[in-house]
C-alpha cells in the first residue's frame, strides 16, 4: 500500500524543462532541477528518495540523483512577502523578510528538506509559500495562540515577534530576519474588495431561503483521490520527524509529566502505524469497490487529519517559546490535537458510517 | 483559561410565545457521534437540529473532537418554526467554552448558511429587551455578539465597546457599530455619506466630526465609504465613547488588528486627525465596570494617563480572564 503511495501517478510530474535558475532567489524559492547540472552558485540542492530521507549537496557540485530520488535546487534568499494576519482586515498586513535555513548540524531532520519531500508538488514559488505561512499565521491568530490586537503595544509586538519566527522556523524551516506592520491600502483596496462580493452576490439570493440548506454548501473543488494522496504522503512524512521533535522539545520535570509526555508519544506512534497502514482510498475491501460518497468521506477525514497535523507543528513551536515556562496549557492543546489526530484517521478507516442522532 | 462548562442552555421564544428551552450538556466523547439531539416526539427536527449545530461549527478555528455535546430541546415544536437554531447553536457554543454567557441568553434566529455564520433572519416581531435577535437588523452573523466583521459579507461592520456612563454600579457597556460599504455601489450618491439614525442633531455632529479626523489621520477612507454609525444604547453621557467608535471604525474597513472577543474602549481626543487618544475623567468606577465585563479574547484599551493610576492587580485578573489591556497615546500601527 505505501508503495502506492509515493509511486502516485496523481502528484504532478517535475518539469524538467523548465528549469531556469534566473527564477530561483526572486518569484522561486525551489525548483525541481534535472541531474547532471551543475548547482549555481548560492544555491543548495536537496534531494528526496522515495521514502522521504532528504541530503543536502552544496552550490558547484553536480546533481547525482541516485535511484528513485527527486532533486530541487534551493535558493536560500533572501525574500519578501507580504501577509494579511486577518482575513477581515486586509488592508493592514505584515511585511516579512525570511531565509531558508542553512543546514543546521544539530538537526538530524532539515525542516525546510522535509517541507520539500512531503509537501512541495514540484516548484516551491514564492506566492504559494507566502500564502502558506499566511494560512498558518491566520490561524494561531484566530485560535488566540499568537496576539495581534488593536493598538498592539511594542511589548505585545515582541511577544509575537518571537512567537511568529519560531512557527515560521518549526512549520516551514525558515528564519525570519524581518517583520513589520505595513499599510496595505495601496495593493488591497478594501472598497474594492467588497465590490466584487456585492457583484459576486448580484446572482438571485431570494432563491435560496426556500432550498434545503445543505443545497447551499459551496461546491468547492475537491477531488478526493488527490486530496487523500497529499494528506496522507504528508501524515506519513512528518508524524515520525514531529514525534522526534516533540520528545526532545519537553524535559519532564517530574514522574507525572514523564507518564504524560510518554502517553502522548505513545498515542502518536499509534497514529503513525494506523497512517502507515491505511487501507485504499477507493476500496471497502480487497476487490470490493467503495461508493464514490464514501470515498469523499475519507478524503474529507484525511484531509482533517493533515490540519491537525498543522496544528501539532504550531503546538510545537509554542513548546519551544514556553521552554521551562508552564505547560499545562499546551499538553492540554497537545492532548486535544492527538485525539483530533486518532478521530480522523480512525473515521478514514472505517467505510461507512452509521450515524445516530439522539442521545 | 476558564473553569470549564458542564451544562447550559439557552431559550427562544416559540411562535405562541411560549418559552423554549434547549439545555446542552458536554461529556467524554468515548467513541461516539459528536453531537446528538433530541426534542421530544420529533425525531425529524432533532436530525435538523444537529445538522444545524454541525454546520455552525465549521466557522470555529478550533475543533476538540474529544467531547461529545448532547442537546436536548423541553419541549415539541411546530416543525415551520426555525427560529430556535440560533438558540440551539448559543447553546452548544457555551458548553463547549467557545462563548461566554454573563447572563442566561434568549435568542431568536435561523439561517440557511449556518456554516458561513451568517443569521439570515427571525420570525419573532416584536422582540422584547435583552432578547438576542438574529437577523439583518440585530445580530447578523455569529461573529457579530463579539464585534467582528463578518468575512463573506459585502457590507463590512464591527463593533466597540465603551462604558456608557462613568462607570459604577448601575452601568454598563454599549456599543456601537460602524457599517460601512463602498460608496460607488450606493445607489443615492446624494445622501449624505455617513448617516446616523436615532441620534440628535449634537451628537450626529460630534460622531461625524471624530470620523472626519479619524479618518484624515488614516490616509484613506475619505470619499470611499458609506457609512452607517448605530449605537445600542442612545442615552449615554460625554464624549469618552470617541475611541470606541474609532477603534470600529478601523476595524469596520479593515485597517485594524483584530481580538477573538470584543474591543472595550474609552477614551476621547480633540485631535484624531493627529491620532492622539486624550485623557477622560471616572477611571475608577470605569476599570471596575471593565473588569466585571470583561472575558476571554476581549481586548481593554485606556488612555495613556490612566497607566499609572490603574487598580492594584487590574492587569493580573484581566490577563488571568484571558483578556488584554493596552493604555494607548495614539491610535494607529504601534
Amino acid at each position: 500500500m505505501l508503495g502506492s503511495l509515493f509511486r502516485n501517478p496523481l502528484r504532478r510530474p517535475p518539469r524538467q524543462d523548465a528549469f531556469d535558475a534566473t527564477l530561483l532567489g526572486s518569484a522561486a524559492i525551489a525548483l525541481p532541477a534535472p541531474a547532471g547540472i551543475t548547482i549555481p552558485a548560492p544555491c543548495a540542492a536537496v534531494l528526496v528518495d522515495r521514502g522521504g530521507r532528504s541530503r543536502r549537496l552544496a552550490a558547484g557540485s553536480r546533481i547525482a540523483a541516485l535511484e528513485g530520488e527527486t532533486a530541487w535546487c534551493v535558493h536560500p534568499g533572501p525574500y519578501t512577502c507580504d501577509l494579511v494576519p486577518f482575513a477581515g482586515a486586509p488592508e493592514i498586513g505584515l511585511r516579512v523578510s525570511f531565509a531558508v535555513d542553512a543546514s543546521d548540524p544539530r538537526a538530524t531532520h532539515q525542516r525546510f528538506d522535509l517541507f520539500l519531500a512531503s509537501e512541495a508538488g514540484s516548484a516551491v514559488d514564492l506566492a504559494g509559500f507566502g500564502a502558506l505561512a499566511q494560512t498558518a499565521l491566520q490561524r494561531e491568530l484566530a485560535q488566540g495562540n499568537l496576539e495581534l490586537p488593536p493598538c498592539t503595544t511594542l511589548e505585545e509586538w515582541n511577544t509575537f515577534r518571537s512567537g511568529f519566527n519560531q512557527l515560521m522556523y518549526t512549520r516551514f524551516g525558515v528564519t525570519v530576519d524581518d517583520c513589520v506592520p505595513v499599510d496595505l491600502g495601496a495593493t488591497h483596496d478594501y472598497p474594492a474588495l467588497l465590490e466584487a462580493r456585492l457583484a459576486a452576490q448580484a446572482v438571485p439570493v431570494t432563491a435560496a431561503a426556500s432550498v434545503e440548506p445543505v443545497a447551499a454548501m459551496p461546491a468547492e473543488a475537491f477531488v478526493p483521490a488527490c486530496e487523500d494522496a497529499r494528506a496522507l504522503r504528508r501524515l506519513f512524512l512528518e508524524l515520525p520527524c514531529l514525534m522526534c521533535a516533540v520528545r526532545m522539545a519537553v524535559l519532564p520535570a517530574d514522574q507525572g509529566r514523564f507518564r504524560q509526555h510518554q502517553e502522548l508519544l505513545r498515542r502518536l506512534d499509534l497514529v503513525s502505524l494506523s497512517v502507515g497502514t491505511m487501507p485504499a482510498l477507493e476500496l471497502a475491501a480487497p476487490g470490493q469497490p467503495l461508493a464514490p460518497e464514501e470515498q469523499l468521506r475519507r478524503a474529507r477525514h484525511s484531509r482533517r487529519a493533515a490540519a491537525a497535523l498543522d496544528e501539532a507543528w504550531a503546538l510545537l513551536a509554542r513548546m519551544k517559546v514556553a521552554g521551562e515556562g508552564p505547560l499545562d496549557v499546551l499538553f492540554d492543546e497537545a492532548d486535544r490535537i492527538v485525539a483530533n489526530l486518532e478521530t480522523e484517521t480512525g473515521a478514514r478507516r472505517v467505510t461507512h458510517v452509521h450515524e445516530e442522532v439522539t442521545a | 483559561m476558564t473553569a470549564p462548562v458542564f451544562e447550559a442552555s439557552c431559550r427562544s421564544i416559540l411562535p405562541d410565545g411560549s418559552m423554549m428551552t434547549i439545555t446542552a450538556t458536554r461529556r467524554p466523547r468515548a467513541g461516539r457521534a459528536d453531537v446528538k439531539c433530541s426534542v421530544p416526539g420529533a425525531p425529524a427536527q432533532a436530525e435538523r437540529m444537529q445538522q444545524v449545530v454541525r454546520l455552525a461549527r465549521h466557522t470555529e478555528p478550533r475543533y476538540d473532537s474529544r467531547d461529545q455535546v448532547v442537546l436536548s430541546a423541553d419541549r415539541a415544536f411546530d416543525p415551520a418554526a426555525r427560529d430556535w437554531e440560533l438558540a440551539a447553536v448559543l447553546a452548544d457554543r457555551i458548553v463547549r467554552g467557545v462563548l461566554q454567557a454573563a447572563r442566561p441568553m434568549v435568542a431568536n434566529g435561523w439561517s440557511d448558511a449556518w456554516h458561513l455564520g451568517r443569521i439570515d433572519g427571525r420570525a419573532l416581531v416584536n422582540v422584547p429587551d435583552g432578547v438576542l435577535a438574529g437577523g439583518p437588523d440585530g445580530i447578523p452573523h455569529l461573529g457579530a455578539l463579539t464585534g467582528q466583521p463578518d468575512p463573506g459579507a459585502a457590507t463590512a461592520s464591527a463593533r466597540a465597546w465603551f462604558p456608557l456612563h462613568s462607570g459604577g454600579d448601575h452601568d454598563d457597556l454599549g456599543w456601537v457599530e460602524v457599517s460601512v460599504r463602498p460608496l460607488a455601489s450606493a445607489m443615492d450618491t446624494d445622501d449624505d455619506a455617513i448617516s446616523l439614525p436615532d441620534l440628535d442633531a449634537l451628537r450626529q455632529g460630534q460622531v461625524r466630526a471624530v470620523l472626519a479626523g479619524a479618518r484624515h489621520f488614516d490616509g484613506r477612507g475619505q470619499g470611499q465609504w458609506k457609512t452607517t454609525v448605530r449605537f445600542g444604547e442612545t442615552g449615554f453621557s460625554g464624549d469618552s465613547y470617541g475611541l470606541a467608535l474609532v477603534m470600529a471604525d478601523r476595524i469596520a474597513r479593515g485597517r485594524e488588528f483584530m481580538t477573538r472577543g470584543r474591543v472595550i474602549a474609552t477614551g476621547t481626543s480633540s485631535a484624531w486627525h493627529a491620532g492622539k487618544v486624550e485623557t477622560v475623567d471616572a477611571l475608577a468606577p470605569k476599570c471596575a465596570l471593565i473588569l466585571r465585563e470583561a472575558g476571554p479574547g476581549d481586548r481593554i484599551l485606556l488612555p495613556k494617563a490612566w497607566e499609572s493610576a490603574l487598580p492594584q492587580g487590574m492587569r493580573e485578573a484581566l490577563r488571568a480572564r484571558g483578556a488584554s489591556i493596552a493604555c494607548v497615546e495614539r491610535i494607529g500601527i504601534i
